[in-house]
């Protein structure tokens, strides 16, 4: 079991305006949750992150490294986050490439401390979400690893519709031994019924013949 | 052409008749006059040959020259009206024949060189009037070409005025979307801070301590914004110089403040080596804020394509022997070409896309009109510095 305090999720926030900044830190904090603050992207990606649901509160217009710009590193990193953005101009072509990027949420300056909390749960909210079907999605993924070479064979073809028999000939083993691989696989991969294997291995994208 | 050379006698049977009928008028005078006065009168031959040769040509002097030999040979050398000579008489006419045939050759001979003479001065006029007409031709040319410049000049003041409209509409644009900024920035940290705390106060159990550190940035927000107000306001709101004893490291520092921001977003620092007991100068403060502003976001702008450097944005004064104030504006930008260094000061003359081009113009008739110069230094692709020098205390009264 994890502790609390590495469950808890917790909001970045990123502006260059120090007062600005202190704000939504002190707004966000007043809510319960947990805030960090950074006056640059750069430092933003400095620092080692803990591996809780989140979301990031990032000013569009900074020096350096602009909120689009760090938008896109994250996103060549895989690094995956909800970003709400916020921008003094309420510019749309900015808007657009923002949210075409993946963006939460874009809101215009000043906002109204309301609308910043909703946004923040629900961007957490989601992040959760994502979290949890990444870590399912791992956790299948190990199960599958598990197999050794031969029974990944026979699962490609039983979740391609194929009888023990057919499989036996495929593969040119008895239906004896297809049977003990199958009921291996479907130990190991923790599989309830045939149906539940199928969605599995359709979540791993596994290719079937 | 043709006309002018023309001879008077042009025909050619005509001009031997000429010669013809001159021998005989010549030879009926000479007989006449031998009757009362019993002397032949034969120089009307001479005069015949003369005249033949003048107006009629080489030719018929020729046939002049030889008929009056034979009329002088025939009528009176004896033995008289017959064709034999006396061999005591053959000196005489040969004389007589060589002296016409002198003057027949003397006179064709100045006859033609009077033709080319005049032929020569017929083609010069010819010429003349040729190139004369050509210079009328180019000067027509050139009439159209100056009306043309003339039209083209004052397109070229519609269109100035035309820009230098659009310039006072965009500049306003650009203030106001600038103004907009820099007064949202405040206000955006106010309405954080005043939510915040609105929200430590009303948990169950209001956090005061929070409340109250939220509040006062919540003001000092407040505060900020209206600075920027009366900033802007300040620069834009006077059009008339107001001229007073400033000190010129405070109008330095104060026009630092507007351009911090700018500078903090490009990634410049700014540094300050400015003169202690700096002596005062007079003159509109406002004005002399618009040109280090106008100086210093040039220098911001000359940095922002520079990496792997550091960015200083070096703003100093001195104190010149000269009784001068000297302020100077160096940057570490990529430098100005010199073809671009030249044109500089032209109103109009911009190499950013969204420059204007006339800042550094209007800068300079600010500075002009205190008395003083401003100018720019190159220092190569290691950036520019711009100087601007001020009177020390001129036109003071306290």
């Amino acid at each position: 079991m994890k502790e609390k305090g590495e469950t808890e999720p917790i909001v970045f926030v990123i502006d260059d305006d120090r007062m600005i900044r202190e704000g939504m830190q002190s707004l966000i904090r007043s809510v319960g949750l947990r805030v960090e603050t950074f006056a640059s992207a750069q430092e933003f990606l400095a620092v080692k992150r803990l591996d809780v649901p989140a979301c990031l509160v990032l000013d569009v217009r900074m020096p350096g490294l602009s909120g689009l710009d760090l938008q896109l590193k994250l996103s060549e990193a895989n690094i995956q986050i909800p970003i709400i953005f916020i921008t003094g101009h309420g510019d749309i072509p900015m808007s657009v490439r923002a949210m075409k990027e993946g963006a939460h949420e874009f809101l215009t300056k000043p906002v109204r401390g309301q609308d910043l909390l909703d946004s923040i749960q629900k961007a957490i909210a989601s992040d959760r979400e994502l979290r949890k079907d990444r870590q399912e999605l791992n956790e299948i993924r190990a199960r599958f690893d598990s197999l050794t070479p031969r029974e990944k064979e026979v699962l490609e073809l039983v979740v391609a519709g194929l009888l023990n028999k057919q499989i036996a000939d495929r593969l040119s083993m008895s239906e004896l031994t297809v049977k003990t691989h199958r009921a291996h696989v479907m130990e190991k991969t923790q599989a309830e019924s045939l149906a539940h294997l199928v969605r599995m291995s359709e979540k791993l994208k596994l290719p079937r013949k | 052409m043709e006309a002018t050379r023309a001879k008077p006698f042009s025909a050619g049977p005509l001009r031997y008749g000429v010669a013809v009928a001159l021998v005989a008028v010549a030879l009926w005078l000479s007989l006449i006059l031998q009757i009362p006065f019993g002397n032949p009168f034969w120089f009307f031959f001479a005069i015949a040959v003369i005249v033949s040769t003048w107006f009629a040509g080489r030719g018929p002097g020729w046939l002049a020259v030889a008929l009056s030999s034979l009329a002088v040979l025939y009528f009176f050398i004896p033995p008289y009206r017959s064709w034999n000579v006396k061999p005591q008489d053959v000196p005489f006419f040969a004389t007589f024949v060589l002296c016409q045939v002198i003057a027949n050759w003397l006179i064709s001979w100045r006859r033609q060189t009077e033709d080319s003479l005049r032929r020569a001065r017929d083609e010069l006029e010819a010429r003349v009037a040729e190139r004369t007409t050509e210079l009328k031709s180019v000067n027509e040319a050139l009439v159209t070409q100056m009306a043309e410049q003339k039209r083209v000049e004052e397109d070229l003041q519609v269109a100035r005025t035309e820009l230098a409209r659009v310039v006072r509409i965009t500049t306003i644009g650009e203030l106001t979307a600038s103004i907009a900024h820099e007064v949202n920035q405040p206000l955006a940290a106010v309405v954080a801070n005043a939510d915040a705390c609105v929200a430590w106060l009303s948990r169950q159990q209001p956090n005061l301590a929070e409340a109250r550190a939220a509040a006062d940035r919540a003001t000092q927000g407040a505060t900020r914004a209206s600075e920027v107000i009366v900033r802007i306001r300040s620069l834009i709101s006077k059009v008339t110089p107001e001229k007073s004893r400033v000190q010129m490291n405070e109008i330095i520092q104060q026009t630092a403040a507007l351009a911090e921001g700018q500078a903090s977003r490009n990634n410049v620092v700014l540094e300050f080596e400015l003169l202690r007991d700096l002596p005062l100068v007079y003159a509109d403060s406002i004005q002399l804020q618009q040109v280090i502003l106008n100086l210093m976001m040039n220098g911001i702008e000359a940095m922002t394509g520079v990496n792997g450097r550091p960015r200083p944005l070096i703003v100093a004064s001195q104190l010149l022997s000269a009784g001068h104030v000297q302020v100077s504006v160096q940057d570490f930008g990529i430098g100005v070409r010199p073809e671009v260094m030249s044109r500089l000061f032209e109103p109009f003359f911009t190499t950013r896309s969204k420059g204007i081009g006339m800042g550094l113009p209007i800068s300079r008739s600010i500075i002009e009109a205190h008395g003083g110069k401003l100018w720019a230094e190159s220092d190569g692709e290691h950036g520019t510095t711009f100087r601007f020098t001020l009177p020390v205390g001129e036109g003071s009264t306290g």
